[in-house]
């Protein structure tokens, strides 16, 4: 049998998972492990050749149960979609290895499940990401759902608590999906991709609007979209480092794959532009955007209001995937492009700045924003990898952020959508705020004395960590190198492809080359640099050596302002925060409890008998009558 | 129209009687005793019904005493089954009431309430477990009502 | 060879009554009797397995051929059930070398022979006569266990009972006085004529719900959540996971021989949808281990029924794969309870002390909610999308009940997964934490193994799932096999 490339990449990661499993309690697992998602990520490239000119590559496993043909295969969306994910996983084990895992074990953490469910979260991702039908990229997308529960429950305690919040959630996500299998399967009578698009072609207005909710609703969950995100921060958040990182990059983006292949290239994005809403203006593919937009808006404000790093960032990803299914339901070359483009810029960004507040808690033993500061002189290579990941992620020159969201919004602007426009600006806002409010509070102002002594996070972590920011900066400055496997993925999926250069995009409406922005933006720099250094020498002090209205301020006075950041914001928004999703929540939780004991009492009454008989003369009635 | 009033009719209405005595008594009844015996009453009609089901008043009864061809015949089957039956009935009473018995020593009691309460009261007892539904108390303890918003936590644990 | 099955009731029967006599002379001979009994009947199955069973047969009781004899129809589902009945009878053995344990015994052996006369026989009223044999057994099993709350669930089951059986009498009287036969056989020829009509209908509902109160059928099913928080956790296995499973199999196959009227299906499917919401629900906030687990067994019972009213037999697969992965699992699960009883609270950190245990509720839980590859997936896959094929509105809101069922389910179980991988509370010793060990715990690690097994030899299975529901869905088959003669034409 031979095999193809495909299957030499699953049976890596099975290997991967086996590695783990078996010999993954020594100390030496976590550099085993590291090197064995590098041989991974080895294996895709071999497969290359789908990220820049499309086609696929077949798996040589398939089989049949109960007449149903299980296929798996990899095209360009797969390729791009598991590069993003074996690079991430890679990063994150490799800041797992050494220094993090030693201190993992002794305050006793067991390491061995850590690898163990990392590797099998990226196997099942690969699995998912390779389905060749409806039936395996179920079966994928439960095996996903199951993998990331193991991750997130092993801190045990609140994460446990988080975890089955997210299982329950995730759980009606796959039941919603396996609704609108099966209803694509009643009417196709095939489980064969291409039977959505049969099925979509046959049945009526109302069944396509169910298919939409079906599929868009259980996906979506997974991507937190609104209302169904409030799982997602605390579930990623107490994860363990590493693990918080690598769901925190690519977990969610399998809800936006899945879209992608099943929505926008099965059902087709003109299909959903001709779903109309019943008497109002407004269509199905409004509607998506919309949410998408509200999703960006209320998590990244969410995000502004945390005390903890981890959480902050963690709401903060789930308003990063509006921006990402945003750009695709805009669905022309720009939108595409920027959506695309975003979830890879997102993972960077984001997988940077999780490692980089781990890196901090390593040091300092807290992630509360409120017990930090002043940390820039102590931990400055942390320190810039944060700020590159914080431009990145607000979407501001010369990182790769600014790139995606400005084809983003070039795409809102082009096709004359005003009010999405302004919405995401609202958002990006948030973005900014919630993001400075992180960097200030770790970095900026006053140092603990408690941590005057803490030292720069060790090697072993800072290198994945400065890796990302390379990726983050170099995508940025030559964005053409990920839109080319942008583009054959849109390709796949049928969505128009832009013009894109190494720098930039080229288009009639408006182009972009980074390479000119950030040539411009470095000039500037270096204006400002002449500048400084010719006006004269300045004076280096310690950093607790301080002065306020030529008072000494000792270092047991605490004048940073951390606590009640943006008081100003708040008096002005902080009505509006109303946890109105939360209520919800709780609501649904109030009536299906009030329901199970209705239904306990059915079962406790004394007189049994009674509905026996009831039941009995009634069904006889019935039937008779 | 009212129809003739035939013998058969009302043994099937007797059946049908004593079934539906039997079934009410045991769902009326707050004895553990009478239940059981309303389920003897019941029990006493379903195989009235059975015997019915199979009988024919032209017939004689179905012993073959001679060689000769036999006259017409009751059907034997339903007589035998209701043997069975009836033999199956008397068993259960007898486990029945072996079974009230030694809830009588137990319990001191036979009304049915009581002894479901005190089975609730035992069984919770034994799990370790709180009861849940209990005669005195109002229905276990209340569904947690939606969180006021100015309670929420805002990191979204629903701690 | 095959006539060899009748020892399969025969000799459990017999060595019910020998037992006790047996137990006064040598008691070692009476303990090993029961086992040694059982042992046969699995071998005799298994050696019919092994030369090569493939058609349907028919064994006249006593040389009377059918209809006016006694027969047993024995098909490749019903020989899968009867075996499955002589291994759990097994599985389930009570052990234990004191002079009570005889009568536990010999209940236990009357038990399985009735049970292996449901699962096989062919005949209307014996099939009565073995439900009350069972009904029996089961009572005094679950009485047996001594404790007074045992003896007021169990009284308060055997009415229940009771009722049923007259239910189920006054059924089969009422098709008697219309067919004049009740061999299953000769009723699946008369019965389009005869029995289409309401009298036919009244007939089945009732036995539907005489028979119901085995089957967990909504609402006859209240004894379920007492009888399993006090019978001993092994009588509790085998009622819930095959007990129930084989009073299915007789509404299957009244259903599918008898009634083909589109009412009953869909009674069926009414009672059925009840049984999954308020089982499902009623398990949401169930606070000790046994009866979470009953609840969660009445909600998949309503799960099978649901497959059941499927029209023309088309959730027959569905069916027999539910009911046989419900019967591994909550075997299983019960197993376990029988050391993790009582309140889910105090097993808190139980996983620490017991980690294949826990890792077995897991593996379980997973299969009962679903998750691919496990087999429980593939039994839900099918039900679903045969639901999703049919137009009526009531199926397709079985469907959403099923799927949003699955998630309350999903919440429930892992929140004791959640509860058995915690931590203890600071003030609990370590011995106070229950720990799951012994022969419960190899029986429930044989299912466990027994459930990976089937997952790896997932596309086998199903493939011998659909040849036994093909044959067992087949009505002229069961006719021309029971009675050749009398299959050309009327009698």
């Amino acid at each position: 049998m031979i095999l193809t490339p495909l299957d030499e990449l699953l049976l890596f990661s099975g290997a991967t998972l086996l590695v783990a499993l078996f010999i993954g309690r020594g100390l030496a697992a976590g550099w085993m492990v590291t090197i064995l998602y590098a041989g991974q990520l080895l294996v895709l490239l071999k497969m290359a050749s789908l990220g820049y000119e499309g086609g696929s590559i077949a798996s040589s496993l398939s089989f049949e149960v109960l007449g149903q043909t299980l296929s798996w295969r990899f095209d360009a969306l797969s390729w791009f979609f598991a590069l993003i994910t074996i690079g991430s996983a890679l990063l994150c084990s490799w800041f797992s290895s050494g220094a993090w895992e030693r201190d993992y074990i002794k305050q006793g953490g067991n390491i061995w499940l850590l690898h163990t469910a990392m590797a099998l979260n990226v196997f099942t991702m690969l699995i998912l990401l390779a389905s060749g039908d409806l039936l395996s990229l179920f079966i994928g997308w439960e095996l996903v759902s199951w993998a990331g529960f193991l991750l997130m429950t092993l801190a045990g305690g609140v994460a446990a608590k988080a975890a089955i919040r997210y299982i329950t959630y995730a759980l009606a996500g796959g039941m919603a999906i396996f609704g609108g299998i099966a209803l694509v399967y009643s009417v196709s009578g095939s489980l064969q991709l291409e039977a959505v698009i049969t099925a979509v072609e046959q049945v009526s207005t109302t069944k396509l609007w169910l298919l939409v909710i079906l599929f868009g609703g259980g996906f979506g969950v997974k991507m937190g979209l609104l209302p169904f995100h409030l799982w997602q921060a605390p579930a990623y958040a107490e994860t363990p480092g590493p693990g918080s990182a690598f769901l925190g990059a690519i977990s969610s983006r399998m809800g936006l794959f899945a879209i992608l292949l099943v929505l926008v290239k099965l059902f087709g994005i003109v299909n959903i532009d001709n779903l109309k809403v019943p008497f109002t203006l407004i269509d199905a593919r409004d509607l998506l955007a919309w949410i998408a937009v509200f999703t960006i808006i209320f998590p990244t404000y969410t995000a502004m209001k945390q005390n903890d790093a981890r959480y902050l960032l963690a709401w903060h990803g789930i308003g990063q995937g509006g921006y990402m299914l945003l750009g695709i339901v805009v669905a022309d070359a720009m939108g595409g492009a920027g959506g695309l483009l975003h979830v890879f810029n997102y993972a960077a960004c984001q997988a940077a700045l999780l490692l980089a507040v781990f890196a901090v808690i390593y040091r300092t033993g807290t992630s509360d924003l409120n017990k930090l500061g002043g940390l820039v002189v102590r931990m400055p290579l942390t320190f810039m990898v944060l700020l590159v990941g914080i431009i990145g992620l607000a979407g501001l020159p010369p990182m790769n952020g600014f790139v995606s969201k400005w084809l983003v919004y070039r795409s809102l602007l082009n096709q004359g959508m005003p009010l999405l426009f302004l919405a995401t600006i609202i958002g990006t806002l948030g973005t900014i705020l919630s993001v400075y409010k992180l960097i200030h509070n770790i970095f900026l102002g006053q140092l603990r004395l408690e941590h005057e002594h803490v030292s720069e996070a060790p090697w072993s972590m800072m290198t994945p960590m400065l890796i990302l920011s390379a990726i983050i900066f170099i995508t940025g400055l030559l964005p053409g190198i990920p839109l080319a496997w942008v583009g054959s993925t849109l390709q796949t999926v049928g969505l128009p492809i832009p013009q894109y250069t190494l720098g930039g995009v080229e288009s009639a409406s408006g182009s972009l080359d980074m390479i000119w922005v950030i040539g411009v933006l470095f000039a500037g720099f270096g204006i400002g640099a002449l500048v400084f250094y010719s006006a004269g020498r300045s004076k280096r002090v310690h950093q607790l050596d301080n002065y306020a209205g030529g008072h000494f301020l000792s270092a047991d006075v605490r004048y940073q302002y951390s606590d009640n950041f943006y008081a100003g914001l708040m008096h002005l928004i902080g009505g509006w925060y109303r946890g109105s999703f939360l209520w919800l929540e709780r609501g649904i939780g109030s009536l299906v409890e009030f329901l199970s004991l209705t239904m306990q009492g059915l079962y406790r009454r004394a007189n049994a008998e009674f509905y026996l008989l009831t039941t009995a003369l009634f069904v006889i009635a019935w039937v008779v009558i | 129209m009212i129809p003739a009033i035939t013998p058969e009719l009302i043994l099937y209405v007797t059946a049908i009687g004593l079934i539906a005595i039997g079934l009410a008594g045991v769902v009326i009844s707050s004895h553990l005793f009478r239940m059981v015996l309303a389920l003897v009453i019941a029990e006493a009609g379903a195989n009235l019904m059975l015997v019915l089901a199979g009988y024919r008043w032209d017939a004689v009864a179905p012993i073959l005493t001679s060689l000769a061809e036999p006259p017409m015949m009751v059907d034997p089957v339903p007589q035998a089954l209701v043997l069975t039956a009836i033999v199956i009935g008397v068993g259960i009473q007898a486990l029945a009431v072996s079974i009230l018995i030694r809830i009588r020593q137990r319990y001191a009691t036979l009304d049915r309430n009581k002894a479901a309460e005190r089975m609730d009261a035992e069984i919770a007892a034994t799990l370790g477990a709180s009861r849940d539904i209990s005669q005195e108390a109002p229905l276990g303890e209340r569904p947690l009502p939606p969180l006021p918003a100015d309670q929420v936590n805002m990191r979204g644990d629903a701690s | 060879m095959s006539s060899n099955l009748v020892l399969t009731i025969a000799l459990p029967l017999l060595g019910a009554f020998l037992l006790p006599v047996l137990m006064r002379s040598s008691v070692a001979i009476a303990l090993w009797s029961g086992p040694v009994i059982l042992i046969y009947g699995c071998w005799i199955i298994v050696e019919l397995w092994l030369v090569g069973f493939t058609q349907p047969v028919s064994i006249a009781i006593g040389g009377f051929a059918p209809p006016l004899g006694i027969n047993l129809y024995v098909d490749s589902l019903a020989l899968l059930f009867a075996f499955a009945v002589q291994l759990l009878g097994l599985i389930f053995w009570p052990f234990t070398l004191d002079q009570e344990s005889a009568r536990r015994q010999s209940l236990m052996l009357l038990l399985v022979a009735a049970s292996t006369g449901l699962a096989l026989s062919g005949d209307l009223f014996n099939l009565y006569v073995f439900y009350e044999l069972a009904a029996v057994a089961t009572f005094g099993l679950a009485s047996a266990s001594g404790k007074s709350a045992a003896y007021v669930a169990t009284l308060r089951y055997l009415i229940l009972s009771g009722i049923g059986s007259v239910l189920t009498l006054f059924g089969i009287a009422l098709i008697y006085s219309q067919t004049g036969t009740l061999n299953l056989a000769h009723l699946a020829q008369l019965a389009p004529q005869q029995l289409n009509n309401g009298l036919g209908l009244t007939a089945f509902l009732t036995i539907l719900i005489g028979i119901g109160v085995k089957a967990e059928l909504f609402p006859v099913n209240t004894w379920v959540p007492e009888i399993y928080a006090t019978a001993s956790t092994r009588l509790s296995a085998f009622l819930a996971g095959l007990l129930s499973k084989l009073a299915v199999l007789i509404i299957l196959r009244l259903l599918l021989l008898i009634f083909h009227q589109p009412e009953a299906a869909q009674v069926i499917l009414i009672l059925g949808i009840l049984g999954v919401v308020s089982g499902e629900l009623a398990a949401w906030r169930a606070k000790e281990m046994k009866r979470m687990l009953a609840f969660s067994s009445i909600g998949q019972l309503g799960m099978i029924f649901i497959a059941m009213s499927l029209p023309d037999g088309q959730g027959m697969v569905a069916v027999i794969a539910l009911a046989l992965h419900h019967l591994i699992i909550k075997s299983g699960l019960f197993m376990l309870a029988e050391d993790w009883g009582g309140a889910i609270e105090r097993l808190r950190g139980s996983a620490k002390a017991s980690p294949l245990g826990a890792a077995l509720f897991v593996l379980f839980s997973l299969s009962l909610v679903g998750m691919p590859p496990l087999p429980g997936f593939w039994a839900k896959f099918v039900l679903i999308t045969e639901l999703a094929g049919q137009v009526e509105p009531l199926y397709l809101l079985g469907l959403a009940v099923f799927l949003l069922a699955t998630v309350v389910e999903a919440s429930y179980l892992f929140r004791v997964a959640g509860i058995l991988y915690g931590k203890p509370a600071a003030e609990t010793l370590s011995e106070e934490i229950p720990k799951s060990q012994g022969l419960a715990l190899v029986t429930a690690s044989l299912f466990g193994a027994g459930l990976v097994a089937t997952a790896l030899w997932i596309a086998p299975v199903g493939d011998g799932l659909q040849a036994i529901a093909t044959q067992a869905q087949d009505v002229d088959l069961y006719i021309t096999t029971v009675s050749p003669a009398i299959s050309g034409g009327s009698q």
